[in-house]
Parts: structure tokens; C-alpha cells; sequence
């Protein structure tokens, strides 16, 4: 048994008054009689005893009882064994960010999915939803089984910002929701490529509208210093404007007292994109925006200030001269690197030291030396070796340090690296030319940039739709990521590429309650920019489901409304009294005189 | 009890004595058992130990064989008032006085009729008055025996022979009719059941529920009073009548139902008129 509208059970507590009334009408009028041996009927009848049995075989109240559960059952909407009217339905959105494109009238695809899925509930008199949106990761908004209203209501405060993805999966998982013989209404914003490819059990259905579409295609944020540079790349596609105004604000950032705006008119390719590259001075957050259009989601940016994160790099003491030479002058040329305290060797910090010492690279050599010219082995792939040429190299080493080889020569290994990350140079630089070729300065940027891929955080500040989230952790801590949708737990350590995330928005990285890192995740995805394919269809499901059968189901089961009004009439028929002067009453009133 | 409609009643009035002989001290009325009286009841053999001044002479000159003639005493016969002193006489104030004023009518009448009036009160605790004392026996009793008739008469001294017996009672109760009947009219020449009803007895007015509370044990039964329900008491009041009317004439008795409502007068003139006879028919 179950009940399509619970709230109804709260009839029942008109049995709370009637019982009472039962009771106090008992105790109200208690008439002595001569002989209580004339009034009992042929059956045995409930004499004074335990409350609870006159209760049971009080007629008049059991039929009062009856027609008050009755009422109740009916307002509750009962359904009862196989009867029972629960309808199941299976509701997927399409997530992804086309279906807040408005429509010719402004009304956007994921109002008429809004309609049309109420209108699908009510004309399918469905009991339970469950509500799904599609997405890189599919998501439930309400359920599984759900009543309507609040799967409705889910639906209401759905924003559909998602990434262009295939709804597949999706619709897989609403077949198994649903349950054999089941269907699911699929509802998007485009037909089918392929119809046949559609799950049997879906019905397809496109609300969407082919429309022109100017976008931004993407967006980045890049501050140097007090300067930030931003770039952005933006694309026509259809029946679009040839020309439009790209307008960037660039609010005030903490060393400046106003900000700047500045309004950029491009032009914009039949087929391509355009670029636009813009400098600020400190600037705060930088908001890019592109005029309304059909989808205007997709012209609106928001950067926030993206400053470079250097690499802090310190030299131990005990370097040899050469070596110390030749290191400080790549520092003193890198990029992004930063020189940290002497002699330091704190977390995060990139320390370089000669062998012997517990620094993350050692660079020198120890023991006899010997020197080759070639030919040189390098483990092949390895990130630390990539472009590293050493044709022409003499190269001196010393005893073989310890750990994987990753460059060697005949019996002595050049560079290894141990399980723990360190690297050993096995280099006499006084002895070798390596540091005046190009393979120094690429060895020892590549040693910057793994020292950069681990650091903690997000290695990507900005990142676009459907991109997937790359992030590092360090071991031994806890991490969520805390975006719009909520926060979720991250495991894992080390570099860690988690799902693509499901909506735009600002996401950090907290450890065990700190923010570490924020990345932001625009709302820019140039396949979803590109309307033109949008159209609407309805694509039947090709099997006949189960909800077929009852197509023309009964609303509200009429029984208990039945039960209702014969429990009354019975109560009527056994309560009722004549009129005084009907022969039933007089009859009665002589009988025992004569 | 309205003593004044009584002794206004009772100069009129004599009770209807059953042609039959009685028992008792001696009096005006018939004896069952040979006296010495002038009228002649019956011839018979002798047999030894006869009173020889019984002999018929004249048979025994007639036919040579001693025959003895036989005369009945004439006694005043007793009669005894027995009332039913359950708690359901008092169902209401005018059915406990109704009872008592046929009691007391009976009795005075009885007195001035020159019979012996006995009063039994078969209540929760027996009362036996004669006489005068009747009256006051009767204001005195309480109707609060909380068992019917047939469990009361145990508590009663054993019923003498007597020349009338007329029992006041509702009648109302479970029991062997016929075998109380029985129980009531043995010793007696004769039996007057007077059944004393109060209007709710012969005609319930009902209401919308009630808890019926029997008057003598308490018991309840919840029941709803409709039309049906009171249709069945009637059906069911009406045999019991019939029961008791038959045991009763089964008895060599009467069954005289009274309703409480109406006046002493009326009812002797009405339903009680076959106990209670004008005083000039005797």
C-alpha cells in the first residue's frame, strides 16, 4: 500500500473527537431500567467490562470509525497491491550550458524544459520522479523517486552551465534508475545525430532553436609585477553581428584608486576567432562581456588576478665554484624562480646542493673522474630529459650516485634520480662543458618546472569548460575542493587530474580547512557557443513501455469514497429513529400495557 | 404513598375471596377442615376415633351402616400482602408508591373485611407486620434488595397457608415462572399477582445512546436505542407477559398489571377490579 498524497493521513485524527464523543456520550446518560434481562439481544453482547471490547463491538462506532478511515484513505490518495498507481518517471536534462540559449521569443530551451516536463508529469500522472541532469559527470537532482513536486522544484532552481559532453552515459544510468520496460524522457536542445544510437526506452526531446551566436571562446589572465595581460580569443558563428564591441573592465586592484574599462571593437571571420590582447595596471578583477545575444552566458567573463607563483630556489653551502657559477647564472636568467634564503632548505623550496647532502638536486661529482664525450643513454620520456641534447657534450663524472640511472655513459651513470624524487648531477663542471650548451640550462628548467608540477595547488589558475581539474596534493593531509556545486574530498597525492568540473565558477583547494589554491573555471566552451546544429525534435522511444499500459490509469482509486458512503448509510440505517406516531413507535409504546 | 386515597377507597371495597374453604380463625368464611358448623359439607364412613355426636342417625336407621356427617368450621381466613421490596420497584417515586398503596389497600381492605392481613416485605432484610401494624410497616419499607423476587421469598419466613395471597411486584426479573407461580400459590387458596409498572417499564422513551444500568445488579449494557432496540424490548416485554400470565393461571392465580402512572383509584375500578370488589357484591 502507498499513498500518492500522504498529507490526506491527517484526517485520521477526526477518530481522536469521535472516539471521545463515543465515550462521553456513554458516560453522559447512564438510564437504570427494571429489567436489563428484556433489552439483551439473542447474541451476547458486551456488558460493563474492559472499554476496549464495547468499543470493538459498538456497530455505530465501527461504521464511524470505517467512514472516517475511508475519508482518510481516499485524501491520501491509497493505492493498494497490484492496484497500487505508482508511476515512475524518468526525467533527464540535458546540463550542458546551450540550454540557457533563449529562443527567438527570450525564452531560454531550459524554461520550455521546465514546462514541458511539468506538463509530462502531470499528463503521465506520475507518483515518483527521478531527475537527472546529463554532464561530464552525471548528476542527481532529485530522487531516485522523488515526489513530483520536489523533483519539479529541483528542476526550477536547475542552471544548466555544464560542458558539451555526451549525454550517453546519462541516459544509461536513467534506463537502470527506471527498471526494465521503463522509459525516460531525455529533454535538449537538439535532435539526435543519430537516432538509431538512442537508447530504445528514451524519448528524445529537443526544444532548441538553430541561432547565430557570438562567443568568447576563451579567456586568460596572466599578471607580471603590476601588470596583467589579458587575452582573449573571440568567435562568430551562424548569422552573427560581423563586428562587435568586446568590452573589458578592469576594476581597481589594491595599489590603484580607479579602474579602467575599455571597449575593443573586433572584427570577427566568417570561420575563426579573434583575438583580442589587453594590458592593465593594477587591476583588480578584469570583467570581459560581449553584447546579449542568444546565448549570453557565453560573453561574460570574470577574471580574477592569476599572479605568478615563482619557484624558490636556494644554493646549500659546500658547492664547488664551478658548479655555483654555473647554477647561479641560469637562476639568474629563469623566469618564475625566485632565489630563497641560502643555505635554506624549508618545504617548497627547490634547494640545490653538492653531493653528499640531503639537497632535492645534488650537482657535482666525487671519486675518480672520468669523462666521456659519448655515446650518452637517457631513459626515453622521462619529463626531466625532455629536449636535453648531448651531442657534443664532455661530460666528467664521478662515483655513480645513487638511485635510477636516467642518463649514462658506458658503466657511469650521468643523472639518477631516487624513489623518493631527488636527483643526483654526477657532473664535474670544472672538467666538462656541459654548462655551455643548451642541454644545461634545458636540464636544470626542467628540474624547475617538476619542482613547479609538484608544488601544491592548482598548476592552472583559469581553466575552461570540460576541462579536467588538475591539482596537486601533498601526502599525509587531507584536501576537499570547494566549488559552486559543494565541496568533495580529494584523494590522492601528488599530482592528481581530477573530473572536469560541473559549472563555472571560483574553486579552491582547502587542506584540512585552509584554502591553498583557487582556480577558476569560465564558462566558456566553444562547442556549446555554437547554436546552429540546435533544432527541436521528438524522437519516440522505440519500445513500448510498461507506462503504455497505463496510459489511461484512474486518477484517485474510488474505493475508499465508496466504502465512505456505505459506512454512512450503514451508520444511518442503524441509528436512524421513526417518527413518533409511525406504527413501528406506537406499537412499541403498548405493547406492554395490556 | 397516598394513605388518604386508600382510606378513602377501602370503605368500599372488599376483596375478591375464591369460592373455596379456607383456613384460619374463626370467622365468617368456610373452612377447609370439619367443624362445627351448622351447615353441612359432606357425609363419610365412620371411622374410629370419629365424634360419635357426628354420627347420622338417621342414615344409619336408612341404611345400617354408620355415617358420619361432616361440617366445615367457619374461620376468618388470613391473607397475606407480600411485596416485592427489590430495588427495581423504586425505578421511580411513583412506582415504589403505587406498590405500596395496593399493598396497604389490600391489607386495609382485608382488615375491614374482617380478615387476618399479614404484610411481608421481601427486601434485603424480611419484614413480617399484622394488622394495624401493616401501615406503618409498608411507609417504612425500603426497596433495596438488590436480587429479584425468587431470591427475596428465601429470605422470607416460610409462606403459611393462607385464605388470599396477593404478591406486589414488578415481576421483572429472570426466573421459572412457572415454577414461582407454583412457589406463590401453594397453601393458598388464592393468588392475585399485581404487577406494578412504571411507564418507562411498558414503554421505554429510548434517547439517542444509553448506557442501561440494570436497577438491582448494577449491571450495563451499552446500547444504542433506536427504534429497532426498543421494538425488540417490546416484543421481548410482551412474552415475558405472556409467561407469567400463563404460570400464573396455571397457578389457579391472576396477573394484574398495574401502571403506575394512573391513579389507585382507576386502577381499582380498572385493572385491579378482579382483586377488589365493590363492598355491597358480597
Amino acid at each position: 500500500m502507498s499513498f500518492g498524497f500522504p498529507w490526506g493521513l491527517l484526517a485520521l485524527g477526526a477518530l481522536v473527537p469521535l472516539v471521545a464523543a463515543y465515550f462521553l456520550r456513554r458516560r453522559q446518560k447512564p438510564v437504570v431500567v427494571s429489567a436489563l434481562f428484556l433489552w439483551r439481544r439473542p447474541s451476547p453482547r458486551a456488558e460493563a467490562g474492559p472499554r476496549w471490547e464495547r468499543f470493538t463491538r459498538e456497530a455505530s462506532l465501527l461504521l464511524e470509525v470505517l467512514a472516517v478511515v475511508a475519508a482518510a484513505l481516499f485524501l491520501a490518495d491509497v493505492r493498494w497491491g497490484d492496484s497500487a498507481r505508482v508511476r515512475h518517471l524518468v526525467l533527464v536534462v540535458d546540463g550542458s550550458l546551450s540550454m540557457s540559449a533563449r529562443g527567438p521569443d527570450g525564452v531560454t530551451v531550459l524554461e520550455q524544459v521546465r514546462r514541458e516536463a511539468a506538463a509530462r508529469v502531470e499528463s503521465e500522472e506520475a507518483t515518483q520522479v527521478t531527475l537527472l541532469a546529463s554532464g561530464g559527470t552525471p548528476r542527481m537532482l532529485a530522487g531516485p523517486e522523488a515526489e513530483p513536486s520536489r523533483a519539479l522544484a529541483a528542476l526550477e532552481s536547475f542552471l544548466a552551465q555544464g560542458a558539451d559532453h555526451d549525454p550517453m552515459p546519462t541516459l544509461i544510468w536513467a534506463q537502470e534508475l527506471a527498471g526494465a520496460g521503463r522509459r525516460v524522457a531525455f529533454f535538449t536542445d537538439v535532435p539526435p545525430v543519430n537516432a538509431a544510437l538512442v537508447p530504445a526506452s528514451v524519448r528524445w526531446t529537443a526544444l532548441g532553436t538553430a541561432r547565430g551566436n557570438v562567443a568568447l571562446v576563451s579567456a586568460q589572465r596572466r599578471d607580471e609585477g603590476p601588470t596583467a595581460t589579458v587575452t582573449l580569443r573571440v568567435a562568430r558563428f551562424g548569422e552573427a553581428p560581423e563586428e562587435v564591441d568586446v568590452r573589458v573592465r578592469a576594476l581597481p586592484g589594491a595599489g590603484a584608486k580607479a579602474g579602467t574599462e575599455r571597449v575593443e571593437r573586433v572584427q570577427l571571420p566568417e570561420e575563426g576567432t579573434a583575438t583580442v590582447r589587453l594590458t592593465f595596471q593594477e587591476a583588480g578583477d578584469v570583467e570581459v562581456s560581449l553584447p546579449d545575444d542568444a546565448l549570453p552566458e557565453d560573453g561574460q567573463v570574470r577574471l580574477p588576478p592569476a599572479p605568478m607563483r615563482p619557484i624558490a630556489v636556494a644554493l646549500a653551502q659546500g658547492l664547488g665554484a664551478p658548479e655555483q657559477t654555473a647554477l647561479e647564472r641560469f637562476l639568474a636568467v629563469s623566469p618564475e624562480v625566485a632565489r630563497g634564503a641560502e643555505g635554506s632548505a624549508t618545504d617548497g623550496v627547490l634547494v640545490l646542493g653538492p653531493p653528499g647532502t640531503d639537497a632535492r638536486v645534488t650537482v657535482g661529482a666525487g671519486g675518480a673522474p672520468r669523462t666521456f664525450v659519448g655515446p650518452f643513454f637517457s631513459e626515453k620520456g622521462h619529463p626531466l630529459l625532455d629536449d636535453v641534447q648531448l651531442a657534443g657534450v664532455r661530460w666528467t663524472a664521478g662515483d655513480n650516485p645513487p638511485g635510477k640511472p636516467l642518463v649514462s655513459a658506458g658503466d657511469a651513470v650521468l643523472v639518477s634520480e631516487e624513489a623518493d624524487g631527488r636527483v643526483h648531477v654526477n657532473v664535474d663542471l670544472s672538467r666538462s662543458n656541459v654548462q655551455r650548451v643548451s642541454a644545461w640550462p634545458v636540464l636544470l628548467s626542467n628540474l624547475v618546472r617538476e619542482a613547479r608540477r609538484t608544488r601544491e595547488g592548482f598548476p592552472r589558475r583559469q581553466l575552461m569548460l570540460g576541462e579536467p581539474l588538475p591539482v596537486v596534493t601533498l601526502a599525509g593531509a587531507r584536501y576537499t575542493l570547494v566549488g559552486p556545486g559543494g565541496s568533495r574530498p580529494v584523494f590522492g597525492a601528488g599530482e592528481v587530474t581530477l573530473s572536469p568540473p560541473t559549472g563555472p565558477g571560483a574553486y579552491s583547494l582547502e587542506r584540512d580547512g585552509d584554502v591553498v589554491d583557487t582556480a577558476q573555471v569560465l564558462a566558456l566552451d566553444a562547442r556549446e557557443s555554437d547554436l546552429r546544429e540546435r533544432g527541436s525534435a521528438e524522437v519516440p522511444a522505440r519500445e513500448a513501455g510498461e507506462d503504455d499500459a497505463g496510459g489511461n490509469a484512474p486518477g484517485r482509486a474510488r474505493w475508499p469514497l465508496v466504502l465512505l458512503l456505505a459506512a454512512l448509510v450503514a451508520d444511518f440505517y442503524l441509528t436512524r429513529r421513526e417518527t413518533p406516531g409511525a406504527p413501528g413507535a406506537s406499537a412499541a409504546s403498548t405493547g406492554g400495557a395490556s | 404513598m397516598d394513605a388518604a386515597a386508600v382510606a378513602r377507597l377501602v370503605p368500599g371495597l372488599a376483596l375478591a375471596l375464591p369460592r373455596v374453604p379456607h383456613r384460619g380463625l374463626l370467622g365468617e368464611v368456610r373452612a377447609t377442615s370439619a367443624g362445627s358448623a351448622l351447615e353441612l359439607h359432606d357425609f363419610r364412613a365412620y371411622q374410629p376415633g370419629d365424634d360419635l355426636r357426628q354420627v347420622d342417625w338417621n342414615a344409619v336407621a336408612r341404611t345400617g351402616e354408620l355415617v358420619l356427617r361432616i361440617r366445615q368450621d367457619e374461620v376468618s381466613p388470613r391473607v397475606e400482602v407480600v411485596l416485592d421490596g427489590s430495588r427495581s420497584m423504586a425505578l421511580s417515586p411513583r412506582k415504589a408508591a403505587c406498590a405500596r398503596e395496593v399493598a396497604l389497600l389490600t391489607a386495609e381492605v382485608a382488615a375491614r373485611q374482617g380478615l387476618s392481613p399479614t404484610l411481608l416485605v421481601a427486601g434485603a432484610r424480611p419484614e413480617r407486620a399484622q394488622g394495624q401494624a401493616c401501615r406503618a410497616a409498608l411507609e417504612a419499607a425500603d426497596f433495596d434488595a438488590r436480587d429479584g423476587l425468587p431470591e427475596s421469598l428465601g429470605r422470607l419466613p416460610p409462606l403459611r397457608p393462607c385464605g388470599l395471597r396477593v404478591v406486589v411486584s414488578d415481576f421483572l426479573f429472570e426466573a421459572d415462572l412457572p415454577a414461582l407461580c407454583a412457589r406463590l400459590a401453594r397453601g393458598a387458596s388464592g393468588l392475585f399477582l399485581a404487577q406494578v409498572l412504571d411507564a418507562e417499564d411498558l414503554d421505554p422513551a429510548g434517547g439517542d445512546g444509553a448506557r442501561l444500568v440494570d436497577s438491582e445488579s448494577g449491571a450495563a449494557l451499552e446500547e444504542l436505542l433506536t427504534d429497532e432496540v426498543l421494538a425488540a424490548y417490546t416484543r421481548r416485554f410482551a412474552e415475558h407477559q405472556r409467561g407469567l400470565r400463563g404460570a400464573a393461571l396455571r397457578a389457579r392465580g391472576a396477573l394484574l398489571t398495574a401502571r403506575a402512572q394512573d391513579a389507585l383509584g382507576a386502577l381499582v375500578a380498572g385493572s385491579l377490579r378482579p382483586l377488589f370488589l365493590a363492598a355491597g357484591a358480597l
